[in-house]
């Protein structure tokens, strides 16, 4: 591979390892040459990852509602042990170039095997996450559809909330269920489109075909505990008395996704208010006019309970647009972490085969510069993606 | 391969073979195999360039529909900016040039600059597949939402541009490395050839700059792929953002292109004039001014995309002070020629066609800065005549001036003066011939990118297109004599010109190594160290001794 004439030198340098290349000075000179080298290519993966970083920033701007619900669906624990694996993956690769530096062949091997376990440690946990995201439907761009079964059927056809105009409800007696209509008030933010006004469709509850759901029940224990719900509220409005009987409601649907057949557990609240979210269960005036029948309630909450509700809310228009941004930072930053996982499994091998000498060991430190670089981007990814407040 | 290679051979003998070039770790090798690589790229770009002059002879369909023009005006964009022009000065001559002119035997990572040259071969190849698989009709800025939507082959060219990009970044990156760390201890910053300054704010603006077209492209390649929506106005997204990335990466990708024709120009303009260059701190200094605000204009490309009107005047007066390094350069060029012994071989030919078209080039770029002008001028011929005056008449002359210059160096034979002096005008005059008029018929009113116009821009578009016709004939006569030359052109002296940089005291061709012994390091620019043979060639003479522990 190499050009024949670089073995020509190498006796010029018999007292330095035999991986310093014929046209730089010394083993130093090869030494600084890299690491100038690697510090720009870390310059060159800032601005590659600074995009997302504005695209963030910009969206955040624009829509910190969308932020501000959405997080709740990223997993701070998972979050955390990554942050704390990567730590130590971190330490443990400076730790390498430490012992690379003195000699210590076992300590370089030790070191650089807990790198890659806790890389693909990091990796795993990933995998978990994004495993549940897919289950859920909570993903990316066009594929954001959390309302969505597995079976196909809407729970949620989010072209179809009412633009917030008053109308009456047409109920099907026969068939036993709403054929359109709409609330009073505004049962969400979105600005009325013309088309619509007034004549929405009301989607059929997914699963009543096949089981009809005969009464509200509250769904306990299903919030996914402190505050932070398991899975993605999908809103419908509730019109059927058998469905709700204490009168017209939002009913939040958790699809289970198919893994009962498409049945879906059912727990009505008051329809939210037009502001956000979070006022709407606090404040009370904003509850639907339908008055008396509403689920407004006024004693105190706890604190738990307002979380919840106000993750529960009706999702921000263009929701899927944080999600977008996760997959995207996220999904980089995976590939980054795959590459390291090759790199270090590389350095290992030569490890082994004993290349690494106190005269050259350039290769584990850049690639411990390197691996330091994911980690730091990773630790602004994990506050800006996941606690958010 | 066997360990005996005479390191003291010429580097195009030394080793023989196709996989002693496919395997080789020469920079001036890979630097060759770029430049063949460019020139076939050229003559794909210029003969798209043809295709859409010839369709615009006449007003209606003349050689083909709307859609072939949308996709001959893509794909000659598409393959000049990313395969030609941006790899031209910097991967090709810079690679052969840069180490030579340190005084080092290669650049600092030989195997990321092989490196370099495959993505840039994959990188093409990726090109090329779109240009068979349906060609490309969305511009060679890739515009969302049009982009998203587009039915040609939008996700080969991105992810071809994709490549490109890690080419130019690590080409980049190894320069800016070999110049901090290979430069010889009497060799201090401003003893530097200005070839090497200007090399230098290139690299820096390859690094800075290119990441974040990569990441643009990237998500664009996602957003067709996988609908992430973050450009997608129907998910959500934001198609302006794109716009600002984009640019964010192709504006310093202007001077990209310029910056390094500028210190070819620089090298040749002393050179011919045997006369030190004028001022050289400040065109050294303005090399790096200019890689500073290459960041900081890019939204003078969104005048009329929506831009808050804050923003349009702070992006406006930024664009004003790129004027002020680039005249800089141009007084201090024009300074050196005053009162110098200017002798008019075609690279120098080649230098005083790059000043003239140059300054109208940047004199046009002020007028586009000027807000209520852009807002009339935006998206018509004048934009299209002022870009092609940089791009095309400076950039890519300065590439064929620095051809004519370091060609005897690198292949050890002389190209033929007389065809190439006749060459040199025809490109002058048809280059301006073919734009000329586009800033006539852009300032009253014709809107580049249509393959229809009014019939009173007739007449300017049959100059124009007679104008590309003679400029293609002329660049295609370079590509045969220099081809001729390499077979029968006589055998090149060691300094044909007089030059004082580094690279004329190496041998022609240069030896493996670039020089048997660590090389003398003189004063720059010092042509009273030099005598001109008789036979052709200059020569130091002997009295003048070598400055090698200090500058000038």
């Amino acid at each position: 591979m190499s050009q024949p004439s670089h073995d020509d030198h190498h006796d010029d340098h018999g007292h330095q390892s035999r991986f310093i290349q014929h046209h730089y000075d010394d083993a130093q000179h090869q030494f600084d040459s890299g690491k100038l080298g690697i510090w720009f290519f870390l310059v060159q993966e800032i601005l590659f990852f600074s995009a997302l970083f504005v695209a963030y920033i910009l969206y955040r701007h624009h829509h910190p509602e969308i932020y501000a619900y959405a997080h709740h669906y990223l997993d701070v624990k998972w979050g955390a042990i990554n942050t704390a694996v990567l730590i130590v993956s971190s330490l443990s690769a400076a730790w390498a170039v430490r012992c690379a530096q003195l000699a210590q062949r076992r300590g370089l091997i030790a070191c650089l095997v807990i790198t890659i376990v806790c890389a693909l440690g990091f990796l795993g946990i990933k995998t978990v996450e994004y495993s549940h995201k897919v289950h859920e439907h909570i993903l990316w761009g066009k594929y954001f559809d959390p309302c969505v079964a597995s079976a196909g059927n809407h729970l949620l056809n989010k072209g179809n909330n009412c633009p917030g105009v008053k109308t009456s409800v047409v109920w099907d007696g026969k068939a036993g269920k709403a054929k359109s209509g709409c609330l009073e008030g505004d049962y969400d933010q979105r600005p009325a489109e013309p088309g619509i006004q007034g004549k929405c469709e009301v989607v059929e509850v997914v699963g009543a075909n096949r089981r009809p759901i005969e009464a509200c029940e509250e769904a306990p224990g299903k919030s996914g505990g402190h505050g932070k719900p398991a899975k993605f509220p999908c809103y419908e409005l509730a019109l059927n008395p058998h469905v709700c009987p204490a009168g017209p409601a939002a009913m939040v649907l958790y699809g289970d996704h198919g893994h009962h057949g498409g049945a879906i557990e059912v727990k009505c609240e008051a329809v939210p208010a037009p502001a956000a979210p979070a006022d709407a269960f606090a404040d009370p005036t904003h509850a639907p006019s339908t008055g008396e029948r509403t689920f407004a309630q006024q004693k105190p909450k706890s604190k738990h309970e307002l979380a919840h509700e106000f993750a529960s809310g009706p999702p921000p228009e263009h929701t899927n647009m944080f999600f977008s941004i996760y997959f995207a930072m996220t999904g980089l930053h995976g590939i980054h972490v795959l590459v390291g996982v090759f790199v270090f499994i590389w350095l290992l091998w030569r490890a082994i085969r004993g290349d690494f000498t106190p005269d050259y060991f350039g290769p584990v430190d850049y690639a411990a510069l390197y691996w330091h670089l994911v980690d730091l981007i990773w630790i602004f990814l994990f506050p800006l993606l996941y606690l958010i407040h | 391969m066997s360990a005996a290679v005479d390191t003291n051979a010429s580097y195009l003998t030394a080793t023989r073979g196709w996989k002693s070039w496919a395997y080789t770790l020469d920079h001036k090798r890979i630097g060759m195999m770029y430049l063949f690589g460019i020139l076939g790229a050229l003559l794909l770009g210029g003969a798209f360039a043809l295709l859409v002059r010839m369709e615009l002879w006449s007003p209606g369909q003349t050689i083909a529909g709307k859609d072939a023009y949308n996709k001959f005006f893509t794909l000659h964009g598409a393959v000049m900016v990313f395969l030609v022009i941006i790899p031209g000065l910097p991967a090709a001559l810079g690679n052969m040039i840069l180490p030579i002119q340190l005084g080092a035997p290669d650049v600092a990572f030989p195997k990321l600059n092989l490196t370099s040259f495959y993505l840039w071969v994959i990188g093409a190849l990726l090109l090329l597949v779109a240009v068979f698989t349906g060609g490309l009709d969305t511009g060679w800025t890739f515009y969302t939402p049009y982009s998203l939507q587009s039915q040609t082959a939008v996700i080969p060219a991105v992810l071809g541009a994709f490549v490109l990009g890690f080419s130019s970044i690590f080409t980049g990156l190894n320069f800016l490395v070999t110049i901090h760390k290979f430069r010889p201890k009497a060799m201090g910053w401003f003893q530097m050839p200005l070839n090497l300054w200007a090399l230098y704010s290139t690299a820096l603006m390859q690094v800075l700059a290119t990441p974040v077209l990569g990441i643009t492209l990237l998500l664009l390649f996602v957003e067709r792929f996988m609908h992430i929506g973050i450009f997608d106005p129907n998910l959500g997204g934001d198609p302006v953002l794109f716009q600002h990335f984009f640019w964010f990466y192709s504006h310093p990708a202007v001077y990209i292109m310029i910056v390094p024709a500028m210190g070819v120009i620089s090298e040749i303009t002393t050179t011919f004039s045997r006369k030190p260059i004028f001022g050289y701190r400040f065109i050294a200094y303005s090399s790096i001014a200019l890689a500073l605000f290459s960041f900081l204009v890019w939204g003078h490309h969104m005048f009329v995309s929506g831009q808050s009107k804050l923003a349009n005047m702070v992006f406006s007066a930024l664009t004003f002070s790129v004027g002020i390094p680039s005249a800089i350069k141009v007084f201090n060029w024009v300074s050196t020629l005053y009162k110098g012994d200017i002798r008019l071989q075609t690279p120098m030919l080649y230098a005083l066609s790059f000043l003239i078209m140059f300054t109208i080039g940047g004199l046009t770029g002020i007028f586009l800065a000027i807000l209520s002008i852009d807002v009339q001028l935006h998206d018509t011929y004048f934009v299209v005549a002022h870009f092609h005056y940089v791009m095309m008449g400076s950039t890519l002359v300065a590439f064929v001036a620095a051809l004519h210059y370091w060609w005897p160096k690198v292949t050890g034979k002389m190209y033929p003066e007389r065809p190439a002096q006749v060459a040199a005008v025809g490109v002058f005059i048809g280059f301006n011939l073919t734009f000329l008029p586009q800033f006539v018929m852009g300032s009253r009113g014709m809107p580049r990118r249509y393959w229809d116009y009014d019939p009173e821009f007739q007449i300017f578009h049959r100059l124009s297109t007679v104008g590309a016709f003679l400029l293609g004939l002329s660049l295609f006569g370079v590509v045969c004599y220099l081809m001729w030359s390499l077979k029968y052109g006589t055998k090149a002296p060691q300094n044909p010109w007089g030059g004082t940089t580094l690279e004329w005291d190496a041998p022609t061709p240069p030896t493996v190594f670039n020089f048997p012994e660590p090389p003398e390091i003189h004063e720059l620019y010092n042509y009273d160290d030099l005598e001109e043979l008789p036979e052709g060639g200059w020569v130091r003479k002997p009295s003048t001794g070598a400055k090698s522990s200090s500058g000038h």
